[in-house]
């Protein structure tokens, strides 16, 4: 057996119990139980609205703001520009960061955009059309090698719709990135002695962005459900001419 | 080899099982019941003792600087400052100073002027003890084609929906909710509906607006345009065409997609919207200040949005003009606070297609606002209506009271007067904390994990 590293042993353990901080959600929720398929090997874990979403292409997205850039990490380790991420493509981008464990945070995010990715695939006419993005907020944590082990196979770039993962060199470089796109991340520290407790407070938001880099949609936990981000998604690029 | 995937991830999701077994982790965070109940649900919630309240103020010409001021008071009852002003944040000028909203983060506090229709964006995160004004926006009217008073600021993910009471043709009521996003940059804007909707004319006047992401609804109510809420009450009463012109009805909005679903016959200016959170409630209620009526907004056993007249307010001959209204955080309950008689009233929402009125008080000569903490148990008053509508003399009196409520009865922790204080007349209040990271999730993500439903999505796995 090969010797495995602190660090990837670290990142195994995270993606484990990033996971279990995601079923522990949804097994305490109440509701028609989670059915695996037919296959029996395949089960999909979704939050449905309790409502209809509008049919795509019967609403307008708003034009929210131009897609800011920045400077980032590829899972390679090379500098690259947020901008190369988000611009010819629909565009779905969330701030997460690899060992957080808040149920309706990132994990959540995780598997929507998972859920997405899968769904969107099955369909040929969205290859190369869409892609994902998560952009950790843990550079110090969240290397390119750490970034890996979290993407796994999710992040293979042969797949019809890319789901890219990206981190930052530095706090300094990944702050105004924050800022830019309104994102609030917060250390949270022990109360008595102010030490740093290796969480981060945040409010979970997903931007969708169109093609010419236009923020058209953002989601929090609240709005966060696939059925309305592909509605959304298949909204934009029906104004490029898609037919649904 | 997706295949392949999907089985790697099964069998992470039950070593997830296990871990969760192993490490005794099946906990959710608390999931509680309410709030300052009129904020946004997008918007982080204060979940325990509030530190600070921001008093958005009228500058009064001879008091003080006369100006429009942000003022901060210390509420916290463990401080030295407790119910003493810490803050004062002149804008210069008056605006006709409102209404205030917080960001969907609630690090910055939007605050408009209904005369001047400038908006003013406030850091309350750097030190919330001390605010500082990082943006003034002097083009609102111009960007958003025409409207006049930005009256209410409500966040939603990345934006401000803003309510518009007026617009630059005929400054009557007939406005629009304009958009902005959170950088203060203009968005779009979207009419009133001015036509049948749903069965109802709409008349397009505005006033304010709530949000149920649940639902996906959103509810607009309607007040009236720049040329009555500048006029002076006394006038304005005896004139009987401008009391034509005051809106008369409410509307259910699709949230998603800003197209209104339905109008509804609320006549008598229908002022506050605010939503019940309780799980299963569903249910939105306004006061209307013209008619002294209580409506409520639910969806009927067909999914469609109804509206029902289900109380009156003191008695409406005498036009008590009910204003400001905070309901409780398990939709159990409604403060309506009535201006002329400056009395606060306690409904008992139990029943909401019966509610009663089970508690007065008289806070001052006059009242307006109502906030109250999450857990209910702090209720805040102040005393401006607008400017041009207080009382005169002895009777305009402008204070902010906090009082504790018991359930039984509201006793008094502080008052402080702001014309003794030199600041001018108490208006619209939002609270905050001084460690933001104490703030708890968002309301509806709160309520999520009871309400949410778990499928597989259609093709999933096919």
């Amino acid at each position: 057996m090969l010797p495995v590293s602190p660090a990837v042993n670290r990142a195994r353990r995270l993606q484990v119990l990033g996971a279990a901080a995601l079923l522990t959600f949804l097994s305490l929720h109440p509701g028609p139980p989670v059915r695996a398929d037919q296959g029996g090997d395949d089960t999909t874990f979704v939050i449905t609205p309790e409502f209809t979403p509008p049919v795509p292409g019967s609403y307008e997205l708003m034009h929210i703001m131009r897609a800011p850039g920045g400077k980032v990490l590829d899972l390679n380790g090379k500098r690259r520009d947020l901008a190369e991420f988000t611009q010819g493509k629909v565009t779905l981008l969330s701030f997460i960061y690899s060992s957080c464990s808040d149920p309706n945070g990132c994990p959540y995010a995780y598997i929507v955009f998972h859920t997405l990715q899968n769904r969107l695939e099955r369909d040929p006419r969205f290859a190369g059309k869409v892609q994902l993005l998560s952009l950790s907020f843990d550079p110090a944590r969240d290397t390119p090698e750490m970034l890996r082990l979290y993407a796994g196979d999710n992040a293979d770039a042969k797949r019809p719709v890319e789901w890219n993962f990206l981190t930052t060199a530095s706090v300094g470089e990944l702050l105004p990135i924050l800022d830019d796109y309104g994102q609030d991340v917060y250390l949270e520290k022990d109360p008595d002695t102010g030490k740093w407790l290796g969480t981060f407070s945040h409010v979970l938001k997903v931007f969708l962005i169109d093609e010419h880099q236009e923020v058209r949609e953002i989601y929090t936990t609240t709005f966060l459900m696939p059925d309305m981000v592909y509605n959304d998604i298949v909204t934009l690029l029906m104004e490029s001419g898609f037919k649904p | 080899m997706f295949m392949h995937s999907k089985r790697n991830s099964i069998k992470t999701l039950a070593a997830a099982v296990a871990a969760v077994v192993a490490l005794g982790m099946a906990t959710l965070p608390t999931v509680s019941q309410a709030d300052e109940t009129s904020c946004s649900p997008f918007t982080p919630l204060i979940k325990g003792q509030e530190d600070f309240v921001y008093v958005w103020t009228l500058g009064v010409q001879g008091i003080g600087d006369g100006s429009d001021k942000l003022v901060t008071v210390d509420v916290n009852p463990k401080s030295k400052n407790f119910g003493k002003v810490i803050a004062s944040l002149s804008v210069g000028g008056r605006n006709e100073a409102h209404h205030l909203g917080l960001s969907d983060d609630r690090r910055y506090l939007w605050g408009g002027g209904l005369d001047s229709s400038k908006i003013f964006i406030f850091d309350i995160h750097s030190n919330p003890a001390k605010p500082k004004l990082v943006k003034t926006i002097d083009d609102f009217v111009a960007k958003s084609d025409g409207i006049v008073g930005p009256h209410t600021f409500y966040a939603t993910p990345g934006r401000m929906i803003i309510t518009g009471l007026s617009n630059n043709k005929d400054h009557g009521g007939v406005s629009a909710n304009v958009i902005y996003n959170g950088k203060g940059d203009y968005i779009k804007t979207v009419p009133v509906p001015t036509t049948m909707v749903g069965g109802a004319q709409g008349d397009g006047y505005n006033y304010d607006v709530a949000i149920n992401p649940r639902r996906n609804a959103m509810l607009s109510t309607s007040f009236t345009g720049w040329n009555n809420y500048m006029m002076d009450l006394g006038k304005m009463v005896k004139d009987p065409e401008a009391m034509k012109h005051f809106g008369n009805t409410t509307v259910m909005w699709d949230y998603k997609t800003m197209k209104p679903i339905k109008v509804f016959n609320t006549p008598g200016a229908p002022l506050e919207a605010r939503w019940s959170w309780a799980k299963g409630d569903n249910f939105a209620v306004t006061t209307t200040a013209l008619t002294s009526n209580i409506w409520i907004f639910d969806q009927d056993k067909q999914g469609e949005w109804q509206a029902h007249n289900v109380g009156t307010i003191g008695n409406p001959a005498d036009i008590p003009l009910p204003v400001d209204i905070s309901i409780g955080n398990d939709g159990k309950s409604v403060w309506i606070n009535t201006f002329m008689d400056g009395t606060t009233r306690y409904w008992d929402f139990s029943d909401r297609y019966h509610p009663k009125e089970v508690y007065t008080k008289k806070i001052g000569s006059q009242v307006n606002m109502v906030s109250q903490s999450y857990d209910g148990k702090r209720v805040y008053f102040t005393t401006s209506l607008l400017g041009n509508w207080d009382k005169k003399g002895a009777d305009d009196e402008q204070f902010l009271k906090m009082y504790y409520w018991d359930g039984k009865e509201l006793k008094e922790g502080f008052s402080i007067d702001f014309y003794k204080e030199k600041l001018g007349r108490a208006h619209h209040m939002k609270f905050q904390v001084r460690d933001l990271k104490s703030l708890q999730p968002l309301r509806a993500e709160a309520d999520a994990p009871d309400n949410v439903r778990l499928a597989s999505l259609p093709g999933d796995g096919k």
